[in-house]
C-alpha cells in the first residue's frame, strides 16, 4: 500500500466514529486506530518479551468474524452456549452471530476456560469486536 | 448409508411431495413441514426438495456407516452425536460409526413436533411418479413404501459426500421465529373460506374464527381431527364425493372439523368450511397433539403474499448459506 493511500484511509477514518480499521492482504496488514482526536497506525504485534510458555497462557479473546448480532444462546434455547468458568475445547461454539437468517458460530481459538462474555445478548457487533474472553489451559493441565 | 437403530415407528422418507398425480387418485404426501425440510437441504447445499427422514416420534437414533454431512431441522429435539450436544437447524459432520440421537422436542420457544434429518446429497431411494416421498396408503415411494424400521439401511446419493471446506458449521434461524403467526398467544394459520362456507350457521362461523381448536390424539399425517365448538350447517348437506387437497377443512355431521394433511386421500364427501393456505400448512404440521390453533380468515391475495414471504425466506437462506459455503 502506498503512503498516500494510507493517508487517504486515515483521513476518511478521522471523519467517522469508527475506532479501529484493519485491512489484511496476502503480504501486508494495516491497522489504524481512531481515538476521536487523531488517527494512528498501529504496528504489528510487538515481539513478546515473555517466553513461549507464559505467552501461551496469556488471555485470548474470540472476536466477531463478521458484522452481525451476537447471541449468547441459540434462538430456540434458553441456556447460553457457555458460562463463565466453563472449560471449552478449540473450535467449540462460545456464542453465535446472526446475519439475517444465517447463524455462524463464534468459536474458541484454543482449549481454554471461559473468563467472561464481553457483549450483551442481542447486541449488533462489527468485524473484529471482542466477544468472549478466554483463559488458556496449561499444557497437560 | 445410514442405519435406523430405533424401533419407534412412523418415521418416513419424505421430500416436498408428489404433485401432479391427483388425477390418478394419488395423494401428494411430502414433508409435513416443508420449510424445515427445505431449510435442512439448503444448509447442506442440496436441492431444496432432496429426500430426508421425517421423525414424529422420539427418541430416534441412526448410525452413520460412513463419514457424512447432515442437518437436523424442525423441532429442537436435543440432538446428540454420540455424547456431543448438537445445535438445532445446523449443518454438522459425522464420522463413520457415530450415532445420532434425537430426544423429546423442547417446547420453550416453538411448540413443534417433527424433526427432519437431512443428509448431504439426499437420501437415494427410488423416485416414484417424480417423488421420493413415502405414500403410506398406496405402499409405494420412500423406503419400500412404508415407515422405517429398526435395521433399515438407507443409501445416500453421492455417498454422503462431505460438502467442501466449509460444508458444515453454520445454521439457520428457524422460520417459526422469523415469521411467527399467533392470535392471543395461540399459534395460528390462515384459512380461505371454501365452497360450503355459507351453508354453516352464523354462530358456527363466528366460533370457527374466534375460538381455539384443540388438536386431538386422532391426528396424523392423513388429517388433524380438531375439537372445539360444534359447527352446524343451516340445513343437512348431502354431497357426492369430490376432489380435495391437503389443507381442506371438512366438517362431518358430528360438527368437529378435520383438516386434511399431506397424506390426505384425494377425494372426500364432507362439506368444506375452509382451506388452510399452503404457506401455513407447515405451522399446522408442526403443532403437537394436545396443543391449540386459531384460524385467521384470509383472502386469495393474502394467501399468495404469504407464499411469497416463504419463498423469500428460502431464497435469502440459500443466498446466505451459499456465501458462507463458497
Amino acid at each position: 500500500m502506498h503512503a498516500h493511500e494510507l493517508e487517504q484511509l486515515a483521513a476518511w477514518l478521522a471523519g467517522t466514529d469508527i475506532g479501529w480499521l484493519e485491512l489484511r492482504g496476502p503480504n501486508e496488514c494495516v491497522r489504524l486506530r481512531n481515538d476521536g482526536v487523531r488517527v494512528d497506525a498501529v504496528p504489528d504485534d510487538p515481539p513478546s518479551s515473555l517466553d513461549a510458555a507464559s505467552a501461551a497462557m496469556q488471555p485470548v479473546v474470540a472476536t466477531a468474524m463478521s458484522v452481525g448480532v451476537f447471541l449468547h444462546r441459540h434462538p430456540l434455547q434458553d441456556a447460553p452456549l457457555v458460562r463463565p468458568g466453563a472449560r471449552v475445547r478449540a473450535g467449540q461454539a462460545l456464542g453465535l452471530l446472526r446475519i439475517g437468517a444465517l447463524l455462524l458460530p463464534v468459536t474458541a481459538p484454543k482449549d481454554a476456560t471461559v473468563a467472561g462474555t464481553l457483549v450483551a445478548h442481542g447486541e449488533t457487533v462489527g468485524f473484529g469486536t471482542p466477544l468472549v474472553e478466554l483463559q488458556p489451559i496449561a499444557e497437560g493441565g | 448409508m445410514i442405519e435406523i437403530l430405533s424401533a419407534s415407528a412412523l418415521a418416513t422418507v419424505q421430500d416436498l411431495g408428489r404433485t401432479g398425480a391427483l388425477q390418478w387418485g394419488v395423494g401428494t404426501s411430502g414433508a409435513m413441514d416443508p420449510l424445515a425440510l427445505a431449510g435442512g437441504n439448503i444448509l447442506l447445499g442440496n436441492d431444496e426438495g432432496a429426500a430426508a427422514i421425517e421423525v414424529p416420534v422420539f427418541p430416534f437414533q441412526v448410525r452413520f456407516t460412513e463419514d457424512c454431512s447432515f442437518a437436523v431441522t424442525g423441532a429442537d429435539c436435543a440432538a446428540r452425536l454420540d455424547d456431543m450436544p448438537l445445535l438445532p437447524w445446523w449443518a454438522h459432520e459425522a464420522h463413520a460409526g457415530q450415532v445420532l440421537h434425537l430426544g423429546l422436542p423442547r417446547q420453550g420457544h416453538w411448540r413443534a413436533s417433527r424433526a427432519y434429518l437431512c443428509v448431504a446429497g439426499g437420501l437415494d431411494v427410488p423416485a416414484v411418479l417424480g417423488s421420493r416421498s413415502t405414500q403410506l396408503r398406496g405402499a409405494f415411494g420412500g423406503h419400500e413404501g412404508r415407515a422405517l424400521r429398526q435395521g433399515d439401511r438407507l443409501p445416500v446419493a453421492g455417498g454422503c459426500a462431505v460438502g467442501g471446506r466449509r460444508g458444515t458449521g453454520h445454521g439457520l434461524v428457524p422460520p417459526a421465529l422469523s415469521m411467527p403467526l399467533q392470535v392471543d398467544g395461540v399459534p395460528a394459520v390462515r384459512v380461505l373460506p371454501a365452497a360450503e362456507y355459507t351453508l354453516f350457521t352464523d354462530a358456527s362461523l363466528a366460533a370457527f374464527w374466534s375460538e381455539p381448536w384443540k388438536i386431538t390424539a386422532q391426528s396424523d399425517r392423513y388429517g388433524y381431527r380438531l375439537s372445539g365448538a360444534r359447527l352446524e350447517p343451516k340445513a343437512d348437506i348431502e354431497m357426492r364425493s369430490h376432489g380435495i387437497v391437503p389443507g381442506v377443512i371438512q366438517v362431518p355431521s358430528g360438527g368437529q372439523p378435520i383438516v386434511q394433511m399431506r397424506d390426505a386421500q384425494p377425494t372426500g364427501g364432507y362439506p368444506k368450511l375452509g382451506t388452510v393456505i399452503d404457506a401455513d400448512l407447515w405451522r399446522l404440521g408442526q403443532a403437537p397433539i394436545g396443543s391449540h390453533v386459531r384460524f385467521i380468515e384470509a383472502t386469495w391475495d393474502e394467501a399468495v403474499t404469504a407464499q411469497d414471504h416463504a419463498s423469500r425466506w428460502l431464497d435469502e437462506a440459500r443466498r446466505l448459506v451459499e456465501l458462507q459455503r463458497s
